[in-house]
């Protein structure tokens, strides 16, 4: 269904991107600050929805992954000097190689436990983290050295350019995802999200393509995780492996269209566009406002639209296109 | 040194009796419904805050108020089991994974709201005395709810062997289409067993109330302990969840004793990925109930 919507809405698509992009041009710095959320965690979404939308792999444990990509690259900025940009690609080495050991683990479970098992993963490294204080400030954390204006060092001034950061990161984690529904790796991710042991019977390695699958989603979670400590100028364990990171990469898929390519998307402007709304209609001080919304979206989606939310705008698209001049006419298959 | 380790095996196993009412209700809910009940530690926070309140407004003893607080949550369960769990039994994980995982960001949050974050105490004649053992000193409060604990335990297992009720559930846990067809009304049946589950969390709060504060996260802590239990103890296996219970209690001790104070989580989840790297069906995965 995606497919064809993405197929058919070239001109969609360009205005798409044009209004991102003359997004910050027209809006307060209150305002990018939500816009750059939305990008940020639409784009964990989209990482996490690569494994657990289409491989069913639900993992509950991606906070593993954005912070070993934070601390990755600012062990290497402040210990190393070493720019940002290249600690981000090296922090998604670091998950990438931390994927499989913790993979090799977890895939020996299925369904709740592998989503029990992800969880413990992400918490044994939280903690690891907290304890070892000489090689990354333990429970303290510490602030990113602020260098003024060094696009070199993924420093600037003011919020614009952040925000084509997470674009930038946002497009290209669409991209890969397009590519991949549309190969045979997608369909085989698909075989395995549905049933495991028939797709091994058809010849499917579903050991290698959850792994590799997982090496790339966990890839994917770094790099924002490298942004995200960028961009608030502070890391501590308890942000870098929040569980919350977690949680909202799986919420914002599942609320949006788990297994599509704009799911994740939908599902956190939707997220975010509530919880914002919250924060502006209460104030501060209400701690559990957000996530008791975002607790009562997800029990009503599970319960009356278990494929998310994109599923009601590809229904009205697919009204609009087939009542529409010129819409194709539905041939029966045996017609 | 070798009465700091019995000391510590001794807080261990305390503190693990009330892992194991935790851990039984998830292993329950599981062996009979096919669900994991992600929301399981919340319901120990609803226990720990029922007693609370009862405590505080109404002066009864936590214990006491054990008589509340689980025939309100073995209500809760029933009807929780009646309308959400029962609506997505038919679909996949996903759904069944996140209902209960929404339900347990739902209660936190709301405790969070309602309550606000802050630590509730409840102070009982019997809070802060302890029987002394040579150089062993056994707290009163952990003992009591320790007792306890294993006594409803043990009532459990006669209730699962000695009544009709609980026959079927362990028919039903074992097959459930067999057990269908012997004619066991399932409705009834997951009912039942969601409720004791919830029931069992409701006691562990109402336990922990004399000597452990009552905040809204207090459940995480529980809930991973347990999960961690069930999976050592073999999914659905009610004596096994309670053996690994009590050895996880003792090895959160230890390592809090040995390793350091903050340790005890890191010994307990290295517990859990040893377990799957060598055991990944638990550590009695031939027993039957």
């Amino acid at each position: 269904m995606t497919r064809t919507l993405l197929g058919r809405s070239g001109p969609w698509l360009a205005a798409l991107a044009a209004a991102a992009l003359a997004l910050p041009f027209v809006s307060s710095p209150f305002a990018i600050d939500i816009f750059i959320r939305i990008l940020l965690f639409a784009f964990v979404g989209v990482a996490w929805n690569l494994m657990g939308g289409y491989a069913k792999q639900l993992s509950l444990g991606h906070a593993a992954y954005f912070g070993l990509g934070a601390y990755t690259s600012t062990i290497l900025m402040i210990d190393y000097d070493v720019s940002p940009w290249i600690g981000m690609l090296a922090g998604g080495g670091v998950a990438m190689l931390a994927s499989l050991p913790i993979g090799a683990l977890c895939f020996r479970l299925r369904g709740p436990y592998f989503a029990i098992a992800t969880i413990a993963t992400a918490q044994v490294l939280m903690l690891l983290f907290l304890k070892f204080r000489d090689f990354a400030w333990g429970a303290e954390g510490t602030t990113i050295p602020n260098l003024g204006s060094a696009p070199l060092m993924m420093q600037f001034e003011g919020k614009a350019p952040y925000y084509y950061i997470a674009l930038a990161l946002l497009a290209l984690g669409l991209v890969i995802t397009h590519r991949i529904e549309r190969s045979w790796v997608g369909y085989y991710l698909v075989a395995v999200g549905e049933d495991e042991d028939a797709a091994e019977a058809i010849g499917v390695d579903a050991l290698k393509i959850k792994r590799n699958i997982y090496m790339l989603s966990a890839f994917l979670t770094a790099l924002a995780g490298t942004f995200y400590v960028q961009y608030i100028y502070f890391i501590d364990p308890n942000t870098a492996f929040s569980f919350n990171v977690s949680v909202e990469a799986a919420l914002v898929s599942i609320v949006g269209g788990i297994g599509t390519l704009w799911g994740p998307v939908v599902g956190t402007i939707l997220l975010e566009a509530s919880s914002a709304l919250l924060q502006s209609w209460l104030g501060g001080g209400h701690g559990g406002v957000q996530l008791t919304v975002y607790s009562l979206i997800l029990i009503a989606v599970i319960l009356y639209r278990p494929t998310g939310l994109i599923g009601l705008f590809a229904d009205a698209y697919a009204r609009i296109v087939r009542t529409g001049p010129g819409a194709a006419k539905e041939v029966p298959l045996d017609g | 040194m070798l009465a700091t380790l019995a000391q510590a095996v001794i807080n261990g196993l305390l503190i693990g009796g009330i892992y194991a009412l935790v851990s039984i209700g998830v292993t329950l809910i599981f062996g009979v419904v096919k669900i994991v009940n992600f929301a399981q530690g919340e319901f120990v926070m609803i226990g720990m805050y029922i007693s609370f309140f009862l405590a505080t407004y109404f002066g009864v003893d936590p214990l006491l108020s054990l008589l509340v607080s689980m025939p309100v949550l073995f209500c809760v369960g029933a009807l929780l089991q009646h309308f959400l769990i029962r609506r997505v039994l038919a679909l996949g994980d996903m759904p069944q994974i996140f209902l209960t995982f929404a339900l347990s960001l739902l209660l936190l949050n709301l405790a969070l709201l309602l309550f606000t974050a802050n630590y509730r105490t409840v102070q009982t004649a019997y809070s802060e005395t302890a029987i002394f053992l040579g150089p062993l000193n056994v707290p009163v409060a952990k003992l009591i709810a320790f007792v306890v604990a294993m006594a409803l335990s043990a009532l459990l297992w006669v209730f699962l062997h000695a009544t009709d009720l609980g026959k079927a559930m362990r028919a039903a846990a074992q097959n459930r289409d067999v057990a269908m067809l012997m004619g066991i009304n399932p409705d009834r049946v997951f009912a039942v067993a969601v409720g004791v589950a919830l029931a069992l969390a409701g006691a562990a709060g109402s336990l922990l109330m004399p000597f452990y504060p009552a905040y809204p996260m207090v459940g995480q802590v529980f809930v991973l302990m347990a999960f961690v239990a069930v999976v050592l103890g073999t999914l659905g296996n009610v004596t096994g969840a309670l053996i690994a219970s009590l050895m996880m209690g003792v090895a959160e001790s230890l390592g809090i004793q040995f390793v350091g104070a903050d340790s005890g989580l890191i010994v307990v989840f290295a517990m859990l990925l040893l377990t799957l790297a060598l055991r990944p069906n638990g550590l009695f995965g031939g027993w039957t109930r």
